[in-house]
């Protein structure tokens, strides 16, 4: 940050000799609106949501605008947050944006931006994502093969007709394409670029200051690329890299495991019932393990592993599943 | 008694690419392989945890690859001592706390067998406590595995060296007043080269531990924490056998964090779990046939 306090003092020496704004007509442009623009940048942390807002806010501070900058960078694949909120313009008061009235929301992540998708206006709102999944851990619960899945099921047809625009990019394929995967949040740069008035030469600037020196090379080629894509799709011209596999939904996956318990061996001294994470155990009348409900079994060999009798034991004959989807999937 | 046969699996299990390797592994392994299985069920009370050690330690026999020809278990009196009886290999079963002294004889004159001697807190620590210092002391390639009950179970719950501090036993009617035995401690002193400690509860963790002990060569010292539901926990009110169980986990800590918890167990013998030693001392078979050869060498000479 020494960098953008340095800049602050020279602002007013600068600014005569800076390009004028209104290089783009028909973008949001902070010099002549009067209310702050407002960007909302969101991932599961990572993937450069800060480094996005950082490169954002420090343009904005060489063009002379104010600009407030706030983020909250918690771990969003355990519940919580990962955002950032960037307001530019004129004059900026409050450093959040309120609920609805976001100008771009960028996600580096799919389920994050449909989770902040009410955050942008709705009239005029452009929604710019990365189609990358990141499935969080609590989003696989259920242990049992072919457990319905807690991620969002949305696909970007989904979105259409929700926000005024919005764009899926594959974003992190095409940046491991150019070299480097990690550049994907620049590549979103660049699509952000095509809605502000501010000039390439400014954003590239800005941006191989920021990077880490040896990767400058593929950050500003991932950034034409952001921005070509978004200008193709714009134009209806077929653009790569906007292929989004849905998820397949195992339906039906047979139980896996079958329990074989040898009776006369079994002394009912429940470990393996109070132990079994599903609780599909139970001691009958002859006070003899039974395995009450094979549905739940997950063949986790907890009961096969602690019974001190060898009472247990698991074989793991796995039926293949019937529904060729599934099998692909499996595979 | 029925010999019980167990239905195998139908079809073989590595057509299925989607399971990784590790769980092929666990698949490789059935116990069955490794038991008598005319003298089952075995003669171990319901959620007796020397079970679930034996499960570790024939799977980690399995993983280590050692031929139940070349392999001789020996084991004293004592619970422990019986265990050995169920393994389908060449079993020694000797007098009260002298299975390492046995073993010790055995190994000398078989350096090719894998010698593996069960023995328990009452056998290794009271009656065979010179023994083990002893044999910790040379370092001879021998795996000894204590298991840990905390008390005398077969003969009718004894006090015994590692039972903790105001235990009710048949001995000690009015609580224990004896300070405890740290049996791993007293290994490490006496110069095992290889000292672990586990719970039954996490049955992979003992058997990479019982299988890193097999592997090491020297005398290495295994001790299980094991859990006697039936005499031990039913006197001093430790719950059923799988609360017992359960509350390994509660009471011990793994050694490799010990430095980084906040809560140390509140227990009069909270005690640390995973490898303790391995050192580079020397075998004392290899030192023995080393020096035999260059007698013999000498002797040739004149």
């Amino acid at each position: 940050m020494a960098k953008a306090k340095k800049n602050k003092s020279s602002r007013k020496v600068d600014l005569a000799n800076r390009m004028p704004l209104k290089l783009n007509p028909g973008r949001l442009d902070p010099e002549t609106s009067d209310e702050a623009i407002n960007v909302l940048i969101v991932g599961v942390g990572g993937q450069g949501v800060i480094m996005v807002s950082k490169v954002l806010a420090q343009i904005c501070q060489n063009l002379g605008l104010q600009v407030k900058q706030s983020e909250v960078h918690g771990m969003a694949k355990r519940g919580g947050v990962v955002f950032s909120h960037v307001r530019f313009g004129k004059t900026v008061w409050s450093p959040t944006i309120p609920m609805g009235k976001a100008d771009v929301l960028i996600a580096l992540e799919w389920a994050e931006g449909l989770r902040w998708m009410n955050y942008l206006r709705p009239a005029t709102g452009i929604f710019i994502t990365d189609t990358k999944r990141i499935v969080p851990p609590f989003a696989c619960r259920s242990r049992i093969l072919g457990a319905d899945i807690g991620y969002s099921k949305n696909t970007p047809d989904d979105v259409i007709g929700k926000v005024a625009e919005a764009f899926a990019i594959d974003a992190t394929d095409m940046a491991a394409k150019a070299g480097n995967e990690l550049a994907a949040n620049t590549l979103l740069l660049g699509a952000l670029s095509t809605t502000l008035t501010f000039s390439n030469e400014v954003w590239r600037e800005v941006i191989a200051q920021m990077v880490p020196p040896k990767t400058i090379e593929v950050n500003l080629k991932v950034f034409d690329q952001g921005q070509k894509w978004i200008e193709g799709s714009r134009k209806g011209e077929p653009v790569e890299g906007s292929a989004f596999v849905p998820l397949v939904q195992p339906e039906e996956y047979p139980m896996r495991t079958t329990l074989s318990i040898t009776e006369e061996w079994c002394k009912g001294c429940d470990i393996c019932i109070k132990m079994c994470p599903e609780r599909c155990l139970t001691l009958n009348k002859d006070q003899v393990v039974e395995l009450a409900d094979p549905e739940k079994c997950t063949g986790c060999h907890i009961c096969e592993w602690l019974c001190p009798d060898f009472a247990i034991s698991l074989n793991p004959a796995l039926n293949p599943p019937s529904n060729p989807k599934v099998q692909e999937a499996v595979a | 008694m029925n010999k019980h046969v167990i239905p195998q699996a139908e079809e073989p299990l590595k057509q299925n690419n989607h399971q990784d390797n590790h769980l092929e592994n666990i698949r490789d392994f059935e116990i069955q392989d490794y038991l008598r299985l005319d003298l089952f069920p075995h003669f171990m009370c319901p959620g007796c945890g020397h079970g679930i050690a034996l499960r570790a330690l024939l799977w980690a026999i399995h993983i280590q690859g050692i031929d139940k020809n070349k392999l001789a278990i020996v084991s004293g009196i004592g619970c422990s001592g019986r265990v050995g009886t169920y393994i389908d290999a060449n079993t020694y079963h000797t007098t009260h706390g002298r299975p390492l002294a046995f073993a010790t004889g055995l190994k000398m004159a078989r350096p090719d067998l894998h010698v593996v001697v069960i023995t328990g807190d009452g056998d290794c620590l009271a009656i065979g406590g010179n023994h083990l210092i002893h044999a910790a002391r040379r370092n001879l390639d021998i795996t000894c595995i204590m298991l840990n009950n905390e008390i005398y179970g077969m003969t009718g719950g004894q006090v015994s060296p590692t039972t903790p501090h105001d235990r009710f036993t048949t001995t000690t009617p009015a609580g224990n007043i004896e300070p405890v035995f740290d049996a791993s401690r007293l290994a490490e002193a006496a110069g095992a080269g290889f000292v672990g400690r586990e719970v039954t509860i996490h049955v992979p963790r003992l058997r990479d531990l019982i299988s890193e002990g097999l592997d090491y060569k020297g005398f290495s010292f295994i001790e299980v924490m094991s859990d006697c539901t039936e005499i031990n926990g039913r006197k001093n009110d430790l719950g059923s056998s799988s609360e017992m169980v359960l509350g390994q986990t509660r009471n011990m800590r793994p050694n490799e964090y010990d430095n980084n918890v906040v809560d140390h167990p509140f227990r009069p013998n909270s005690l640390n779990t995973g490898v303790f030693v391995k050192s580079d001392r020397p075998e004392y078979g290899a030192s023995y046939r080393d020096m035999v050869d260059g007698i013999q060498k000498k002797q040739k000479g004149h």
